[in-house]
């Protein structure tokens, strides 16, 4: 029977993606929007199967919010990402090195 | 049996959909990939009987929060060739983090977990339970102080992005309605008066 | 339910409704009377703080099924959050008039950072707590890009966006694990439940590990420092400003509530990697900071040591040692403020005071703010009798009892270092010549406010005990 643990190595495997895609990615913002994007349904499956496990439904409470944050993040996030891009007609993240010390 | 047939083809495809996430070299390949990685989640989540969430998943995340993803793709009109490229240096590193953070938590999932949890499915929900009223009896009540939070940060987040990306450049050709409406016909005709031409 | 229920949650309450008001109002104010918007964010402070000290009450008191929490130290810090934040507006007016950033969104999304920070002090679940911590750091992230013509603070503000949701999701994961394992969100009820032996195991430390990491991200404690120098560089310095003065309080009661409060009973469990982040954060901190050239860089490697401070008082896990975070918080915060407020203070149209030669000969261009240059950068080393030395010495005394001679030895150490840069700042200060002879162009009442800050850390150094006795209340 699939219980718990099946799904909660789901998680720790897309969790584990999700870093290796952040170290990865020196290329593109994008990219690392939607790693963090991963990393937060990684989350998601943690809270859905502790919920469901414990038959307690505050947990599932718990992933309606961080649906809804992680939304309002990624419109924040992303008109950064218009704004950076504006200014240097590049969202490398290689380029992003004005600043050092 | 069949339904843990299921889960393994769907966290199979999902777990393929996130590799492609972070290795694909065109950024549309890599959102739709993701919304791959989306709907398979929804369906997984469907099989542990969260039926809301995976309504709301697909709504909220398929229907907007990919949408958004893709048009700034599509905006910004990032060169591909420039994007691609060979990994960083930064690679292995990332792959040996990952590598051992799988195997810690399967470590701890599996065998220090085994001592604190059941090995058996999830029990089962008694009948005529509905997940969507259960949770909307909590929602709004024992979490209403959380709910306006959340209408708070999406408020914010309204007024970050305008503030972020709206601009009013000069030169720029809008429509002005309250100037196209308030217009009198003696601005648009004017009515000459002269007199008849003789026939020719 | 009755809204006098409602009372408890009325500082907060009256702060969103005051928002709106103030949001709604900057669109029918034109160009040039934006001031108005600036004394309604003003006034909106007043009200805000005048109620909570109005509401307070000295039992601790838990509402909205127990998600929220009134207590003595959710009062403490609101208070000074409110004022610190009226203070950075009153800093920041000229500063963003002179360089055409005087819009209403400047103050409004402070407006909703200081109620995302409100939200985080008397949260009493990892939901709210959570969802203040969002709130904070959204407003915070579309400060820092506010200036949308500049190449740099856009850079600084993607590079505060990646590692801000990064940190959010290392969290979340740690959160999602003390979920699955107590049963609940809330932190008494966590705390009653990490009692239970069986519950209290590897993985329940793993899920605080990744709370550690999140919360020393949010902290900007090494090694998990990496945004704090390009941010508070990039950032204009109103923004600055903004994010290294009233956000410690809010990070504060993060690891109260979460750390002490939720898993206080687990104490050795998360004292080792507080340790490491701590003593990592003074050593490396104190050391790079000695090598910035840029005064913005510099205090925010010097922002790490001082976080480092914080942490290690925390570490020792006694009622001293959090009584001595607490202060050396409240403590810093305005000096920090007052520290920015001189960088706003020097620059203007144009013109960044961001290096440290731009401090050159400042005591003959103005005698006075010299001097409170100088008690700044003497309260921020930890001369006696400023303030700074007493919140110092309270945190090695709380390691010195909780029985770590080599750690007080290393605090001692390090103290040492980082009075050698503030003091170059000093000596730039009163004896080199000015290449730049122009008066301070700021208005009379921000130079009052700024005055009294200076002034207050010396009173306060030197009347200490009131402040003293607060911190021990309220712990």
């Amino acid at each position: 029977m699939i219980g718990l643990q099946h799904y909660l190595t789901l998680s720790a495997i897309l969790f584990s993606l999700s870093v290796a895609g952040i170290f990865i990615n020196r290329r593109n913002l994008i990219l690392l929007l939607m790693c963090i994007e991963l990393m937060l349904l990684s989350v998601n499956f943690n809270f859905v199967a502790f919920s469901r496990y414990l038959g307690d439904e505050t947990g599932q409470v718990f992933v309606f919010f961080i649906l809804t944050v992680a939304a309002a993040e990624a419109a924040i996030g992303l008109a950064i990402l218009v704004v950076l891009f504006r200014n240097r007609r590049s969202i490398n993240v290689q380029e992003l090195d004005s600043m050092k010390g | 049996m069949f339904q843990t047939l299921l889960f393994y083809v769907f966290s199979t495809v999902l777990i393929a959909a996130a590799l492609g996430v972070i290795f694909s070299r065109n950024p549309v390949h890599s959102v739709m990939f993701l919304v791959l990685a989306f709907f398979n989640s929804a369906v997984l989540w469907l099989l542990a009987e969260a039926e809301f969430l995976a309504i709301v998943m697909v709504l909220v995340y398929v229907g907007a929060v990919m949408v958004l993803f893709i048009f700034v793709v599509m905006m910004l009109d990032i060169n591909i060739e420039e994007v691609s490229g060979s990994l960083t240096r930064y690679a292995p590193l990332g792959l040996i983090i990952s590598a051992i953070m799988v195997f810690e938590l399967m470590q701890i999932i599996w065998l220090r977990g085994s001592e604190r949890f059941v090995l058996e499915g999830f029990a089962s929900m008694p009948e005529g339970y509905s997940n969507t009223k259960a949770l909307g009896a909590i929602l709004y009540t024992e979490h209403v102080y959380a709910f306006e939070l959340a209408a708070v940060l999406l408020l914010l987040a309204i007024v970050a992005a305008i503030t972020l990306t709206m601009r009013k450049r000069p030169g720029l050709k809008v429509q002005d309605i309250n100037q196209q409406v308030s217009v009198r016909r003696e601005d648009r005709v004017r009515m000459v008066k002269m007199d008849a031409e003789e026939r020719q | 339910m009755n809204f006098t229920e409602l009372l408890p949650a009325a500082p907060e309450i009256l702060l969103l409704g005051l928002i709106c008001v103030v949001l709604v109002a900057d669109l029918f104010i034109s160009d040039e009377n934006r001031i108005i918007t600036f004394w309604l964010s003003i006034a909106a402070l007043f009200c805000t703080g005048w109620v909570t000290i109005a509401t307070q009450s000295a039992a601790p008191f838990t509402m909205f099924s127990g998600s929220y929490i009134s207590d003595s130290l959710s009062h403490v810090l609101k208070v000074t959050a409110i004022g610190i934040v009226a203070l950075v507006f009153m800093y920041s007016r000229d500063y963003l008039r002179q360089n055409n950033l005087f819009k209403g969104e400047f103050f409004i999304l402070g407006l909703f950072g200081l109620l995302g920070m409100m939200v985080m002090i008397s949260a009493n679940s990892l939901l709210t707590m959570y969802l203040g911590l969002e709130i904070l750091s959204l407003s915070l992230y579309a400060m820092v890009a506010f200036d949308r013509d500049s190449a740099e603070a856009s850079e600084a503000a993607m590079k505060y966006f990646v590692l801000g949701a990064i940190a959010s999701g290392t969290l979340l994961y740690g959160m999602s694990w003390v979920y699955g394992l107590t049963g609940s969100l809330q932190f008494h009820e966590i705390a009653v439940a990490i009692n239970d032996p069986e519950i209290n195991g590897l993985p329940l430390w793993f899920g605080i590990a990744f709370m550690v990491v999140g919360i020393s991200f949010k902290f900007g404690a090494v090694p998990f420092h990496m945004w704090l120098p390009d941010v508070y560089q990039g950032a204009r310095s109103a923004v600055t400003l903004y994010i290294a003065s009233a956000p410690k309080l809010a990070a504060l009661a993060l690891i109260l509530r979460i750390l002490v409060d939720g898993l206080g009973s687990l104490h050795e469990v998360w004292q080792g990697m507080i340790l490491v982040v701590a003593v990592l954060s003074i050593i490396i901190g104190n050391v790079v900071a000695i090598a910035q050239t840029n005064i913005k860089r510099m205090l925010a490697y010097s922002t790490i040591a001082h976080v480092g401070f914080i942490l290690i008082a925390i570490f020792c896990g006694t009622e001293q040692g959090y009584e001595a975070a607490l202060f050396y918080t409240l403590t810093y915060v305005v000096m920090a403020a007052g520290t920015f407020g001189m960088i706003i203070l020097l620059s203007r149209q144009g013109f960044e005071a961001e290096n440290l030669e731009d401090f050159k000969g400042l005591s003959s261009r103005s005698p006075w703010f010299a001097l409170m240059m100088l008690f700044f950068m003497f309260g921020l080393a930890g001369v006696p009798p400023w303030i700074g030395f007493l919140a110092k010495l309270n945190a090695i005394a709380a390691v010195l009892d909780a029985g770590y001679q080599a750690l007080a030895v290393l605090m001692v150490l390090a103290s040492v270092v980082g009075a050698f840069y503030y003091l170059r700042v000093i000596k730039f200060v009163y004896f080199d010549e000015s290449t730049d002879k122009t008066a301070l162009p700021v208005a009379l009442d921000t130079k009052l406010v700024l005055s009294l800050n200076g002034v207050a850390l010396l009173a306060l150094g030197l009347m200490p005990g009131w402040l003293l006795a607060l911190c021990a209340i309220v712990i």
